[in-house]
């Protein structure tokens, strides 16, 4: 085909009226946001929408996003840390405060708890009169890649593909508008995946939402087709953005042809990959942090240079991003760019300027081929459910991330400031009274938890407790949940309830950790070297060094610790690692129960001060402080070190400490600092 | 030592804790330790003698889940009853670091003290346990009603765990169906009961239950009543409670087979480890086996001191015809 497209272009630019070029409409600019309290993030998305922004992106904190109360003891330490504390319908009702629901596009970063949070928004509509066909939204609502990467899961993989169903069989006809669910793939990338393992694994799990609503078989055929119209993904998109450009070519093809093959969707219109994405951060460093502004302006053209397969809507991370949360100004500096690449270039004069390219055609092929292969050995597995509960998908993730890790310690993958030009001058953008940091206000988490006990002592008991009753028996037998929670929500419900009534019935699920059998291809002197100053500590201590690598709290950041598992197993510790989510009373007891030398604590989630303080505490109780050392890695800004190191805790790694035998070693020498 | 002991019959878990790891130790000096808190427990009148519980079978068939299981029902079913759990994974013959990963299958609650949980890694050894497993399960059933021991999965009918366990059994998964595969396992002629785990996988599962009745009479053609086969899912709970129940009444039986046979068993494969071919042809013709040694010996840990001293007197000595 010539670049004759449908839009008119001719040969080059799309020529409208008058003979000026005509531009495409851009994507939508999206802002992530949400934080400490619904007051607070109330006042942020005015002020956000007061700017010009036309919907809201918003950010659940952990609890809410785990099925928690603000007021639980593994909750508290997280609350309003990283997003909004949602603990019942009063609290949304405040989150929405003079926002008017009926124009409102608003996209929800909420899973296991997803139809809990549906249900409160349809509940705030109801009491405020609004006809809830009107509300036009998503709710992320992925499960499997929660399992996979991201780790805000609750129930079982059946249970929770389950309550997916059941949401797009609400919404079909009830809120035809809102997007029931929004297949990630970002977040696949972010824990290693490479691009035919990210195309793969979504667009299996599309499918596998979709066979599974076909099983159920609620839909009649029109309807299911309009269903499959209503899926959409959230795309992620890397520094290699030749390759990334491909691959969304590859997405829009696929996709295309499952729905059209597997599914028989007739209508085009439904068959169309619609996507929203965020860079990558997994990328963005610690080390010389301005050329994280670089590293994000060209994963943006990834996803917009090829006009067939431009995404709808795009969120940036920041140059800060392995820091802390952004703060304003860096959320605005990088808005500035989409407005610059879309308002100042001629990015969207032109028709698809990739078309008729041999190289990427034979690009976009050999994705296409490399992700039908993998598609086809997950569905001969029996679907994504097993392939989740087999751990399958989990371990091919960590091998990916292990061997990401490993190229840029042997320098085979260059990473400008890390591992090559590491020397510069020191960035301006740090010096601020901030640091270029922000942070969260401790004392707001009173004013949630005071709403909170308000909500139990004023609401209708019986009202609250019978629809609790109702929502398990539709639990257990299977029928819909959706009008149940709302009517949870309408009863002032807590969040911890809600969830806590289906934990009940469903049991909390704890997926595979993926690091067994993993290897780390790391050779080299000093890893040698490492390995025989173990033996001799084994010798000396008449046992082989064990460490407890933990997880405490609700954080479910677990490539670092994954990769710390994997590499002191790979120097000679044994390694006792139990996955995400335990609290600090667990890990304790394991260190104790285990006998281990070592507690290795990774914390991402900003709470580090609360959960390290926890630990010594348990190992205080348990006689053990002493003889256990505790050393901690994650996000961790340099103004805590001192604190952490008065708590007890022995060391401290970041991300910019990537070299993974300087990390060994320093475990090594802490025990040989400290025998017995 | 004396404070330990009694924190660790009280079942304060860093207690056990550090008296499992003398047990673990491999230096000359735990020796001397160990015997000495042998010697005070076995004294104490508030010392358990728990039966061992052996759990074997091939690699991911469900051993750990359904180990977290058992525990925990049989907890809720005897109130008395304390259970400890030993579980064996394979180290890394590279670099001799172990990913300890049944831990993770299993999820105690952090209240409850009747409940332990300890791994251990093969380190060499090639049996199936690790080399201090003997000796923490000699410690363990001191402190504990029932302990359960998980090998590696291996699949290989030279299983030390035989020697150790007071009652074994042998866990499968459904497989395609096929009689054949089960015969190969080659160890069904060891364990005293089989658990046919995954129940609930449905149709395989029924078809491997079959399958399996039928390769068992096969399998132990002597036997006058067939041993017994329990159909359970560790993943839905299903038929653990019956099987918890038969652990229950195994734990509850007086008078298991003891220590002495096994110690017999451990003390040869022991100097076999140690002391090579030489230290066996000394142990069965210089002093008359390992039962004779361990009895003139005060414990297991002495006789081994005394072992190693006289092996060394008797290699030392010029000997005819050389
Ligand atoms: C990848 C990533 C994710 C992935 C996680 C995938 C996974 N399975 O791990 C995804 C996309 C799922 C994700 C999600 C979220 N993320 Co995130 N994420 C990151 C990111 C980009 C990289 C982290 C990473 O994996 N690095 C690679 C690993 C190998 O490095 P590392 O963890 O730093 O570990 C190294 C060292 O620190 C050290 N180390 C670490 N732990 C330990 C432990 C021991 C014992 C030792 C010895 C050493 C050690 O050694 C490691 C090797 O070099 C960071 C920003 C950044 N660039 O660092 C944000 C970041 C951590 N995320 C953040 C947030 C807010 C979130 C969300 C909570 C957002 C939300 N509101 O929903 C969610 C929810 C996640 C959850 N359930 O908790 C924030 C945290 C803010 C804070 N602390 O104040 C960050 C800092 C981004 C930001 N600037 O806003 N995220
Ligand atoms: N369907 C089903 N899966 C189970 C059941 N029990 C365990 N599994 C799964 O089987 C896998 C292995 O379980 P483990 O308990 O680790 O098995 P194991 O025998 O201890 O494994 P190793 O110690 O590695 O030899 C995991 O993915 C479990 O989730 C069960 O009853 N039914
Ligand atoms: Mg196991």
């Amino acid at each position: 085909m010539s670049a004759e497209t449908k839009e008119g272009a001719v040969g080059h630019q799309i020529v409208g009226k008058g003979g000026q070029p005509e531009r495409e409409q851009p994507w939508i600019f999206r802002t992530y946001a949400g934080h400490t309290s619904a007051r607070a993030s109330n006042d942020l998305y005015r002020a956000n929408l007061e700017k010009g922004q036309t919907g809201l992106s918003i950010a659940f904190d952990l609890p809410t996003q785990c099925g928690y109360d603000s007021d639980h003891p593994i909750a508290r330490p997280e609350a309003g840390k990283v997003g909004v504390p949602i603990n019942s319908i009063e609290d949304f009702h405040i989150l929405f405060e003079q926002i008017p629901l009926e124009k409102m596009n608003t996209s929800m970063t909420i899973n296991a708890t997803a139809m809990w949070l549906l249900a409160l928004y349809v509940g705030v509509a109801r009491e405020r009169g609004v006809d809830q066909s009107l509300l036009i939204g998503t709710t992320q609502n992925d499960i499997i890649k929660e399992y996979l990467a991201r780790g805000t899961y609750i129930f079982p993989p059946e249970a929770s593909m389950r309550m997916i169903a059941q949401m797009y069989e609400y919404c079909l006809e009830k809120i035809p508008n809102w997007n029931p669910s929004n297949i990630c793939s970002y977040h696949l990338q972010e824990a290693g995946a490479t691009p035919a393992q990210e195309l793969a694994f979504a667009l299996a799990t599309a499918i596998g939402i979709l066979d599974l609503i076909k099983e159920r078989g609620k839909f009649t055929e029109e309807q299911f087709e309009r269903s499959v119209g209503r899926i959409s993904f959230f795309v992620n998109a890397g520094i290699r953005f030749i390759e990334e450009t491909c691959k969304m070519r590859a997405f829009t093809e696929l996709w295309d042809e499952f729905t059209a093959d597997r599914f028989g969707v007739k209508n085009e219109k439904y068959r169309r990959f619609r996507y929203g994405v965020q860079v990558n951060s997994l990328g963005l460093t610690e080390n010389q942090p301005e050329n994280n502004a670089w590293r994000i302006l060209l994963e943006t053209l990834g996803v917009t240079l090829s006009r067939n397969a431009r995404c709808r809507a795009l969120q940036l991370p920041c140059w800060n991003e392995a820091m802390s949360l952004p703060r304003p100004w860096d959320q605005q500096w990088s808005l500035r760019l989409q407005q610059i690449l879309a308002y100042e270039t001629d990015l969207l004069e032109y028709p698809d300027i990739f078309d008729g390219s041999p190289v990427i055609r034979s690009k976009v092929d050999d994705l296409k081929k490399e992700a039908r292969l993998e598609i086809g050995k997950i569905l001969d597995m029996g679907g994504v459910r097993p392939a989740i509960e087999s751990g399958y998908m989990k371990s091919a993730l960590v091998q990916s991330m292990a061997e990401r890790v490993r190229k840029i310690n042997t320098g085979e993958m260059t990473v400008v400031g890390v591992n090559r030009w590491t020397e510069g001058i020191p960035s301006p953008l740090l010096s601020g009274n901030d640091g270029g940091l922000f942070k969260i206000d401790d004392a707001s988490v009173k004013e949630t938890i005071d709403a909170l006990d308000k909500v139990r002592k004023n609401r209708d008991e019986k009202r609250a407790r019978k629809a609790l009753d109702v929502l398990r028996k539709a639990a257990r037998e299977g029928l819909d949940m959706m009008e149940p929670s709302i009517e949870c929500a309408l009863a002032r419900v807590t969040t911890g309830e809600w969830a806590g009534a289906l934990r009940e019935v469903f049991g909390e699920y704890r997926p595979a950790t993926g690091i067994e059998g993993q290897h780390l291809g790391l050779e080299n002197e000093r890893v040698a070297a490492i390995r025989a100053r173990i033996d001799r500590l084994v010798g000396e201590l008449g046992r082989r060094p064990r460490i407890i690598v933990g997880k405490p709290g609700l954080d479910g950041h677990s490539n670092g610790a994954e990769v710390i598992a994997v590499s002191a197993r790979h120097v000679g510790f044994d390694v006792i690692y139990s996955g995400i989510r335990l609290s600090p009373e667990e890990i304790v007891q394991s260190a104790v129960e285990e006998g281990a030398d070592l507690i290795g604590v990774s914390v991402l989630s900003g709470s580090h001060l609360e959960l390290a303080r926890q630990i010594m505490n348990e190992l205080r109780k348990a006689g053990a402080e002493k003889r256990i050392n505790v050393v901690l890695g994650g996000i961790v800004p340099s103004g805590d070190f001192e604190a952490l190191e008065k708590i007890g805790i022995k060391r401290i790694f970041t991300p910019a400490d990537f070299g993974l035998a300087d990390i060994m070693d320093q475990l090594v020498g802490l025990l040989e600092e400290s025998p017995e | 030592m004396k404070e330990q002991v009694e924190k660790a019959l009280a079942h304060d878990r860093y207690a056990v804790s550090k008296l499992i790891s003398i047990f673990e130790d491999s230096r000359p000096e735990a020796l001397g330790q160990r015997a000495e808190a042998l010697a005070l427990l076995e004294r104490h009148p508030g010392r358990r003698s728990g039966t061992i519980l052996g759990v074997t079978g091939a690699p991911g068939c469900g051993k750990s889940t359904l180990i977290g299981a058992l525990a925990l029902r049989m907890a809720e079913l005897d109130p008395d009853i304390s259970v400890a759990v030993l579980a064996v994974d394979p180290s890394s013959p590279k670099s001799g670091g172990a990913l300890l990963g049944d831990r993770t299958r299993v999820r105690f609650p952090p209240d409850t003290q009747r409940l332990f949980f300890r791994s251990q890694a093969t380190a060499t050894e090639l049996g199936g346990l690790g080399p201090g497993s003997f000796h923490v399960c000699r410690l363990m059933h001191l402190l504990f009603g029932a302990v359960f021991i998980e090998t590696v999965g291996i699949g290989q009918s030279e299983l030390d765990v035989r020697y150790l366990a007071d009652r074994l059994y042998l866990v499968l998964q459904p497989l395609g169906g096929d009689e054949i595969q089960f015969m190969k396992a080659g160890i069904m002629e060891v364990p005293d009961a089989i658990i046919l785990n995954k129940c609930d996988q449905g149709e395989a599962a029924q078809r491997s239950y079959h399958a399996l009745k039928s390769s068992l009479t096969l399998a132990r053609p002597f036997e006058p009543e067939p041993i017994p086969v329990y159909q359970v899912s560790g993943k839905t709970g299903e038929g653990i409670e019956g099987l918890a129940r038969d652990m229950l009444d195994a734990a509850r039986k007086p008078g298991a087979a003891g220590m002495a046979a096994k110690e017999d068993y451990f003390f040869a494969k022991w100097v076999r480890d140690e002391w090579g071919r030489m230290g066996t042809e000394f142990l069965s013709d210089q002093v008359g086996g390992p039962r004779g040694f361990l009895d003139r010996a005060k414990s297991f840990d002495a006789a081994q001191a005394d072992f190693s001293s006289g092996v060394r007197a008797w290699l030392a000595k010029p000997r005819k015809g050389e």
